[in-house]
């Protein structure tokens, strides 16, 4: 297929610049590109920028601007926290203040329950097995 | 002749490029169909045990069961745990099913603000052991076979060191025990000079999920940022393609929060103090000895693993107490491990053989 049949409009010039540009590239011992090579220079390009960002990563530099955004993240982060709290306290609503405290209660809770049970698990063993009665296996937990 | 001229854009070439940015654009409703078709999950599973957010799946599908002992998958608390079973052709556990196991998988459920105050010693001494204990009574035995992923992995052996009579093989699959190398970009991240976890949690409760998410792209920001948009638009007129590459996104994009405590205790024990291998971790009051598991161990490591670098999973082998130990090295990366096709083909078959060979056959 030939550029003529398409008649776009100043291609013909274009043409004749670019081969004139790549005809002093050629002349200029400059290889034309492949697909491949396209391909393979895109490659190298991200494998360069791969191992760079990843020494960036791990400078100080990069490693003292992490802290100081996460500082300033957190501290952001820790006035909304308390402006809510507020906001709700005075609203008479629950904060997440008081949920964790619920939570922390529950969980104690639930904890000396279960030392309870176990201990109450252990005696009931310890009795069956003084009568000599053949118990059922039970997990341990 | 044009077509002689070297660096010349011939109208063949141009035309060439024109078809192509068509081809793509005419592909774009069938890359809204591949959106819509993407399903995860390939085989059918449905909960047998719940606690708190935690549901234990049961694989259900018609494979005959030849082995008595369970095997329970442990997965990560940073993902969802469908990546172990993502599609057709791309499921270990249907790799696992097939052979004739009865295969559990631990879906930890998303953490709500109330559970910041979870532990490592409430995801393993009290989720593990209790959804090990359940699968003890329901068949009928004492041990389960245990496959631990990444951090589910860490969870695993913790477990298994404390309850070692619970557990009759043990397959660590791409899973950190040793933080002293500095060779992965979270272990410089998690320094304790530039990261206060402390704080972090004592201010967000949880360890957000877009937190999370946002440090595991920038691990590998060109290949997350830059090729993989470009591969996409070179195989958007693919099928296959796109059908993986969306079930891939579903899963990579579902991060989940991480319980406050145990987050904490994970980047301070483990990344900051190392305490697990060199004995030194305490989980409920127990110290965590890896010498105490005596069980058969199988170290499956990806050698191009980004996230757990094989020096964080190789010393395993030498802490623990186990005469019969194994290591297989293979050469894809950290997610490779679960769904490459070439994990697929030479790898999970070799574990299943070797879990297969230390199992007990139904009806002895």
């Amino acid at each position: 297929m030939s550029g003529e049949q398409f008649g776009i409009p100043g291609a013909d010039q274009f043409t004749r610049f670019w081969g004139d540009f790549v005809g002093r590239l050629s002349a200029n011992g400059v290889a034309p590109p492949s697909n491949d090579a396209a391909e393979a220079w895109r490659k190298a390009f991200f494998a360069a920028m791969t191992d760079h960002l990843d020494s960036f990563m791990r400078s100080e530099q990069f490693l003292a601007a992490m802290k100081q955004s996460m500082e300033g993240a957190l501290a952001w982060q820790q006035t909304m926290n308390q402006a809510l709290q507020k906001g709700l306290s005075a609203a008479q609503m629950p904060s997440r203040a008081d949920t964790d405290h619920m939570v922390r209660l529950i969980r104690g809770m639930e904890d000396r329950l279960v030392d309870r049970l176990e201990e109450l698990c252990g005696r009931v063993e310890a009795l069956e097995k003084g009568a000599g009665a053949k118990a059922p296996r039970s997990a341990k937990r | 002749m044009m077509t002689q001229m070297p660096w010349a854009p011939t109208a063949d070439a141009m035309l060439r490029q024109w078809q192509e940015v068509l081809t793509k654009t005419m592909a774009l409703p069938k890359v809204a169909q591949a959106i819509q078709r993407t399903r995860v999950g390939a085989t059918p599973a449905r909960p047998i045990y719940r606690e708190d957010s935690l549901r234990l799946l049961n694989y259900e599908t018609g494979a005959e069961k030849r082995f008595k002992t369970p095997t329970l998958f442990v997965f990560a608390l940073v993902n969802r745990p469908y990546i172990l079973d993502l599609r057709d052709g791309k499921s270990v556990v249907a790799h696992f099913v097939e052979r004739g196991f009865d295969v559990y998988n631990i879906d930890w459920g998303v953490p709500a603000d109330g559970d910041r105050h979870l532990s490592i010693e409430d995801y393993t001494l009290r989720y593990i052991d209790h959804a090990v204990d359940e699968l003890r009574k329901r068949c009928g035995c004492d041990k389960v076979n245990i496959l631990g992923y990444c951090m589910g992995g860490t969870l695993s052996s913790i477990y298994a060191a404390l309850r070692p009579e619970k557990v009759r093989n043990l397959i660590m699959l791409a899973a950190p025990v040793d933080w002293s190398s500095r060779d992965s970009l979270l272990s410089v991240w998690t320094d304790a000079r530039y990261f206060d976890i402390d704080r972090l949690i004592d201010v967000y409760g949880n360890a957000p999920a877009e937190w999370l998410q946002w440090s595991f792209q920038f691990l590998k920001p060109v290949q997350n940022l830059l090729e993989k948009p470009i591969n996409f638009y070179q195989n958007m007129d693919n099928e296959k393609y796109l059908e993986d590459f969306f079930a891939m996104e579903t899963w990579l994009n579902d991060n989940i929060p991480v319980a406050g405590e145990t987050f904490r205790q994970f980047v301070k024990y483990m990344f900051q103090q190392n305490r697990l291998i060199q004995g030194r971790l305490e989980v409920g009051g127990e110290r965590v000895d890896l010498r105490n598991i005596k069980c058969p161990i199988i170290n499956l490591i990806a050698e191009g693993d980004h996230l757990v670098p094989p020096a964080q999973s190789e010393p395993f082998n030498d802490a623990v107490g186990s005469s019969d130990r194994k290591t297989i090295k293979f050469p894809v990366g950290h997610i490779g491990m679960a769904v490459s096709s070439r994990a697929h083909r030479d790898l999970w078959p070799k574990a299943c053989d070797w879990l297969e060979e230390r199992s007990e056959p139904l009806g002895k």
